[in-house]
C-alpha cells in the first residue's frame, strides 16, 4: 500500500451518527486530529426531530408539565432505578451530562433549537405528546407546555398522510397538564397536485421552492380564528433550514408555525443528517466513507474503503441494530472488532448464562410494552466507557463505546437515546483525546 | 349489524369462520336457508388462515386415502373456476439427492418410484388444471434453479396452485352475506340452548360492543375447528380429534419462482416456496394438547424448518425470516399413529346420541376440498330440516370477483396508478377491483400507494372497510395483508388506521387502540425470528410505534 494512501490521527471514530459525531466534535475541541469512518446514516438520520434525554420516571402521569422534574434530575432517576443503564454508569459523572447536552446541541445549532434544561412536549404523527430535551428549531413553536391558548394542529386536505384529528388527541389527552386547547383544521395544500401522492420528501421540495410556503402560510391565515396562538404542520417544513419554510409560512400567517414530530420516512431526520455532515467537516473532522476491515483496534493500521488508518485511540460509535454495531447471525456479536455482547442487567447478565447465543424469542417477552433484553442488547462498559469482557476486563485502555452499540437501554421505551448518544459520545471524545472529562 | 337478528330465528347457525363454517353458510344461503355465521374472531383466524396457501391435491395422502387426493384433486379445479384471480401456478420441484457422492441402485430405484408416484399423480392433474410432471436432468435442474446445494442428479417436477386461503374464506362469508346470511365477526357463540334432547338456539356475545343474543336455529354447526373440543366439553358433548400444530415461516422477498420439496432431519417432507410477494417454509406437524388461543412458534420449530430447507438450498441460512406463523391442524382421532400418517379425511358427528339432536360438528379436512365438503354437510342440513331447496351451486357461481380477470396493464393505465400494484389488486379483488379504482377516481388522493412492500393502495384500504366485513384494523391483515411484509407495517399501519377510522366512524382512542393492538398481533409473530437484519426493522418499528407513538 503507498504511503499517501495512510492516515495517522489521534482518534478513529467509528460511526458518524448523534454519538460519533459528538465524540469526533469533542475530540476536535480538544485540538486532536480525528478521522470519522461511516457507512450509511443510521438512527439518527432516520430520527423524529426529538433530542430525547430523560423523561421523569419519577413523576405520575397527571403531573403537570411545570412541576415535572429538570432533564438532569430526571435522569439521576433513572440512573437511581436502572442497574444497566448507561446513566447508572456514570453516575458520578451525571453533573456533566448538561454540558454534553449543550455541547452537542450548540455544534448543531444550525438545526437545533437550544435546551433549556425542561423537557418539551411535541406531537407525534400517532397523537402522543412526546417528551424531549431538545428539538429542532423548526419545532420549539409547538412545545405543548409553552403555547397558551389554542393550538392550530394541521393537516393537509390533499393528502391522506396525516389526520389532524389523531395528531390533537395527543393534545387533548395532556391538555389537563397545562397544555393547549388543540383544533384540528385539514389545510387546503397538496390538492390535485402531482405532489398530492408524494412521500414525505417530496412534500418538503414542494415547499422549499419559491412562492409556495407563502403560498401555505396564506392558506393557513384564512383557517385561523380569534385566539390560534400557534399552528404545527406535518414534520414536511423544508429539507434544508437555509429555505427558512417555517419562517415563510409564519410570516403569511401572522402566527408561530412549527412541524410536529416525524415518524419514517423523516424529512427532519434527513435534515439532521446533512447538517452532521457540514458540521464534521467545518470543524476539520476528516470524514471516510466506508466499512472498517481488518482493523484490530488502536496502534494497528485499519483499512477504510481503500485508504489505512493508524489512530492512537479509537471511539467505537457504529450504532445497534439499524446502525449495524451489534448484528445477530445466529449469535449477537459486535460487528467491528468482534467485541462480546453482554447483557447489562436482568437474569441474562449473570455470566453464567450465554446472552448472545441464547434464541430470540428466550431474550423477548411475549408483551410487546415490556423491556426487552434483546433490543438492549449491547456492549457492557466501565465508568470510563471502556468495552468489558464476560470477566468485567477491560479490552484496551484505548477503545471507547458511545451511542447505542453501548447496550442497558433501550431508547424505545426510556426516551434516553440521544441523551445517551450526546452524554457518552462527549464523554468518549475527550476521553480518547486526552482529556479527562 | 347490531342487534337486529337478535332472538331471530334461523333454518341454520354456523359456528366458526373457517373455510369450512364459511363455505357452509355460503352453500346453505345459495339453496335458499336463512343462516347466520358466528365468529369469535375475525374471518380465516385458525387453521383455514394458517394454511401452506396452496389448493394441493394432496399427492402425500395417495396411496393412504385416494379418495382424498381425488376430491381435493376435483375440488380445486372447482376453485380455480369459481376464483380464477386468486390462484397462482407454483411449479414444485422434487429433487433426487444422495447423501453420499454418487448414486446407489438403492437411490436409483428411490427416484423411479418417485417419478412412477408422480406419475400417478399426473392422472389426477387434469381434474385441477395442473400441468404434467415433467423429468429434469441435473443440469437442466441446475439452470432453472441455480440455488440447489451441489450434488444432486436431477428432479422430478409437480404442478401445483397457490391461493390467498384468508381470502377464500372472506370471499365465500361475503357470498354468503350476499344471498342472505347473517355473518357476525367477533362475535362468539358462548352457549347452546336445549329443549328436550335438542339444541335449539345459540347464545352469542359481540366481543367488540360487548352486547350479548340468542339465536334460534333449526340445526347448528359446530366448524369451530382446532377450538371444537374445547367448546363441546364446555357445552355438553364429545369432539374427538388428534389436534396438531403446524409452523410456517416467512420470508422478506420471493428466493426463487419454483416450489422446492425437501427433506426435514426427521425424514418428513416439508417445502420451501415462493407464494405472492414472499417465499415460505413450511410446515411442522406436532400433536398439540394447549390453548388453541395461546400459541407461539418455538425455537426448535423455527430451526426445524430452517434447517430443512438450508439442506437443499443453503442460502436460505442467510435469508431474511420476517415471522413465524401458525395454527392447529384438525385431523381425525386416531391412537398410536404418527401425526403424518393421520388422515387428512374429514367427518361430521351428529351429537342427536348424547342429548345434543339438531347438533353438527365437522372435523377434519383440508383446505383444497373445502368446497365439497361444505355441500357434504349442507346435504346433510338440508335433510335434517326436511325443506325443499335449491339445488347445490357452489361449484359453478363465481365468488365475489371472480367472474372476470381484469388486466392489470390495463388498469393502471386507465386509472394512473402503478402496474405492480394494479397486479396485487387483480391478484386480491379479481374483477371487483374496478369498483376499487372507482374510490380513486372519485378522490384522487386514493391513489395514495400505502405500502410499497404488498402494493396497498388508500383507496383498497377504504374500499375493504366498506366492503368486507372489517370490525377491527387486524382485520386487513387477511384481507389486504397490512403490516404483514417485510415492513411490519412500519411506515403504513397508521395511514392505513386513518383511513379505516374514517370510513368506520372510529374517534382517535379507538384508532390508537387498534393500532395498538394490529402491532402486538406482528409481535407475536417476529419474536422467534429476530435476527440479522429483521432486527434492525425491529428496532425502527419499536422506535416509531412504542417510541413516538407511545403504544
Amino acid at each position: 500500500m503507498p504511503p499517501s494512501t495512510r492516515i495517522e490521527c489521534d482518534v478513529l471514530v467509528v460511526g458518524g451518527g448523534m454519538a460519533g459525531a459528538t465524540a469526533a466534535l469533542a475530540a476536535r475541541d480538544g485540538g486532536a486530529r480525528v478521522v470519522l469512518v461511516r457507512k450509511a446514516p443510521g438512527s439518527t438520520g432516520l430520527s423524529g426531530g426529538a433530542v430525547s434525554v430523560a423523561q421523569d420516571p419519577g413523576c405520575m402521569p397527571d403531573t403537570p408539565f411545570a412541576a415535572r422534574a429538570g432533564v438532569v434530575e430526571s435522569a439521576r432517576r433513572i440512573a437511581a432505578t436502572r442497574p444497566g443503564h448507561p446513566y447508572r454508569l456514570l453516575r458520578d459523572r451525571l453533573d456533566r451530562l448538561w454540558n454534553a447536552v449543550e455541547f452537542a446541541t450548540g455544534q448543531m445549532s444550525e438545526v437545533l433549537a437550544p435546551p433549556s434544561g425542561r423537557n418539551r412536549w411535541l406531537l407525534t404523527p400517532f397523537g402522543h405528546a412526546h417528551a424531549a430535551a431538545a428539538c429542532h428549531r423548526s419545532m420549539a413553536a409547538g412545545d405543548l407546555a409553552e403555547v397558551r391558548g389554542t393550538l392550530v394542529v394541521c393537516g393537509f386536505e390533499g393528502h391522506l398522510g396525516w389526520d389532524p384529528g389523531l395528531i390533537a388527541s395527543g393534545a387533548v389527552r395532556v391538555r389537563a397538564l397545562g397544555g393547549p386547547t388543540p383544533r384540528a383544521v385539514l389545510l387546503d395544500l397538496f390538492r390535485w397536485e402531482e405532489g398530492a401522492l408524494g412521500r414525505p420528501f417530496d412534500l418538503a421540495r414542494l415547499l422549499e421552492a419559491p412562492g409556495a410556503a407563502e403560498e401555505a402560510g396564506r392558506v393557513l391565515r384564512r383557517a385561523l380564528q380569534r385566539g390560534d396562538a400557534a399552528a404545527v404542520l406535518p414534520a414536511v417544513l423544508g429539507i434544508d433550514p437555509a429555505t427558512r419554510v417555517p419562517e415563510r409560512i409564519a410570516a403569511e400567517a401572522g402566527i408561530p408555525v412549527a412541524e410536529i414530530l416525524s415518524d419514517l420516512p423523516s424529512v427532519p431526520g434527513l435534515r439532521f443528517h446533512r447538517a452532521i455532515e457540514a458540521r464534521l467537516a467545518a470543524a476539520g473532522v476528516e470524514v471516510l466513507q466506508g466499512e472498517v476491515r481488518s482493523g484490530a483496534g488502536p496502534d494497528l493500521p485499519a483499512a477504510v474503503g481503500g485508504r489505512e488508518v493508524l489512530a492512537r485511540s479509537w471511539v467505537l460509535a457504529s450504532g445497534r441494530f439499524v446502525g449495524g454495531g451489534i448484528e445477530r447471525r445466529g449469535e449477537l456479536r459486535e460487528s467491528v472488532l468482534g467485541l462480546p455482547v453482554l447483557a447489562s442487567e436482568g437474569p441474562f447478565a449473570d455470566p453464567s448464562v450465554r446472552f448472545a447465543a441464547r434464541p430470540p424469542a428466550s431474550l423477548t417477552l411475549r408483551d410487546s410494552r415490556a423491556p426487552q433484553p434483546l433490543l438492549a442488547a449491547g456492549l457492557r462498559v466501565d465508568d470510563e466507557l471502556h468495552p468489558l469482557d464476560a470477566e468485567g476486563r477491560v479490552l484496551h485502555p484505548r477503545i471507547f463505546a458511545a451511542g447505542a452499540v453501548v447496550g442497558g437501554h433501550d431508547p424505545s421505551s426510556d426516551g434516553t437515546g440521544m441523551g445517551v448518544a450526546m452524554f457518552t459520545g462527549w464523554l468518549a471524545g475527550r476521553s480518547a483525546a486526552g482529556r479527562g472529562a | 349489524m347490531a342487534g337486529a337478528d337478535r332472538d331471530h330465528a334461523y333454518d341454520v347457525v354456523v359456528l366458526g369462520g373457517g373455510v369450512n363454517g364459511a363455505g357452509l353458510a355460503r352453500d346453505c344461503a345459495m339453496r335458499g336457508l336463512s343462516v347466520l355465521l358466528l365468529e369469535k374472531q375475525d374471518l380465516a383466524c385458525g387453521a383455514s388462515g394458517a394454511s401452506s396457501g396452496m389448493i394441493h391435491g394432496g399427492i402425500r395422502y395417495m396411496t393412504s386415502d385416494r379418495r382424498v387426493t381425488e376430491s381435493a384433486s376435483r375440488d380445486a379445479g372447482y376453485i380455480r373456476r369459481i376464483a380464477p384471480h386468486l390462484t397462482f401456478r407454483i411449479p414444485f420441484l422434487l429433487p433426487f439427492a444422495t447423501h453420499e457422492e454418487g448414486s446407489r441402485l438403492l437411490d436409483r430405484v428411490a427416484w423411479y418410484a418417485t417419478e412412477v408416484y408422480v406419475g400417478t399423480y399426473d392422472l389426477f392433474q387434469p381434474l385441477k388444471g395442473g400441468k404434467p410432471s415433467v423429468r429434469l436432468s441435473a443440469d437442466e435442474l441446475y439452470r432453472i434453479e441455480p440455488s440447489l446445494r451441489p450434488g444432486l442428479h436431477g428432479a422430478v417436477t409437480l404442478d401445483e396452485w397457490g391461493i390467498d386461503g384468508q381470502r377464500l374464506c372472506l370471499l365465500n362469508a361475503l357470498s354468503a352475506a350476499h344471498h342472505g346470511a347473517d355473518v357476525r365477526t367477533w362475535t362468539e357463540a358462548e352457549s347452546l340452548v336445549r329443549e328436550g334432547g335438542r339444541v335449539v338456539a345459540v347464545r352469542f356475545r359481540d366481543a367488540v360492543t360487548g352486547e350479548h343474543g340468542e339465536a334460534r336455529a333449526g340445526v347448528v354447526v359446530n366448524a369451530t375447528g382446532g377450538w371444537s373440543p374445547r367448546f363441546g366439553r364446555s357445552n355438553g358433548f364429545q369432539v374427538p380429534m388428534r389436534p396438531g400444530k403446524g409452523v410456517h415461516l416467512s420470508l422478506d422477498r420471493r428466493h426463487g419462482n419454483y416450489g422446492i420439496i425437501c427433506t426435514a432431519v426427521d425424514g418428513r417432507q416439508m417445502f420451501l416456496m415462493p407464494h405472492e410477494m414472499e417465499s415460505i417454509i413450511g410446515t411442522t406437524d406436532d400433536d398439540f394438547f394447549g390453548d388453541p388461543d395461546d400459541l407461539d412458534a418455538t425455537a426448535d420449530e423455527v430451526e426445524y424448518l430452517v434447517d430443512g430447507a438450508a439442506s437443499l438450498v443453503p442460502s436460505i441460512r442467510q435469508a431474511r425470516i420476517t415471522r413465524a406463523w401458525w395454527g392447529v391442524r384438525t385431523t381425525l382421532f386416531e391412537y398410536g399413529v404418527e401425526e403424518d400418517d393421520l388422515s387428512r379425511d374429514h367427518r361430521i358427528l351428529d351429537h342427536a346420541a348424547e342429548g345434543s339432536a339438531g347438533l353438527l360438528s365437522f372435523v377434519g379436512g383440508k383446505l383444497a376440498s373445502y368446497r365439497a365438503q361444505s355441500e357434504e354437510l349442507a346435504d346433510r342440513v338440508v335433510a335434517m330440516l326436511g325443506k325443499g331447496v335449491l339445488p347445490c351451486r357452489t361449484h359453478e357461481v363465481p365468488l365475489p370477483g371472480g367472474d372476470e380477470v381484469p388486466s392489470p396493464a390495463e388498469l393502471a393505465a386507465r386509472h394512473g396508478i402503478p402496474e405492480p400494484v394494479a397486479a396485487r389488486l387483480v391478484f386480491r379483488h379479481g374483477s371487483r377491483a374496478r369498483e376499487v379504482l372507482r374510490v380513486a377516481d372519485d378522490d384522487p388522493r386514493m391513489k395514495l400507494v400505502l405500502c410499497r412492500d404488498e402494493g396497498i393502495l388508500a383507496a383498497e384500504v377504504a374500499w375493504i372497510a366498506r366492503h368486507e366485513k372489517v370490525r377491527r384494523l387486524q382485520d386487513l391483515r387477511r384481507r389486504c395483508r397490512l403490516a404483514l411484509g417485510g415492513c411490519g407495517g412500519l411506515d403504513c399501519a397508521r395511514p392505513a388506521a386513518q383511513i379505516v377510522a374514517r370510513e368506520l366512524g372510529w374517534d382517535a382512542d379507538r384508532l390508537r387502540a387498534e393500532l395498538a393492538d394490529l402491532l402486538e398481533v406482528g409481535w407475536r409473530e417476529r419474536r422467534p425470528v429476530l435476527d440479522g437484519w429483521q432486527l434492525a426493522e425491529e428496532e425502527l418499528l419499536r422506535a416509531v410505534h412504542r417510541g413516538l407513538g407511545g403504544l
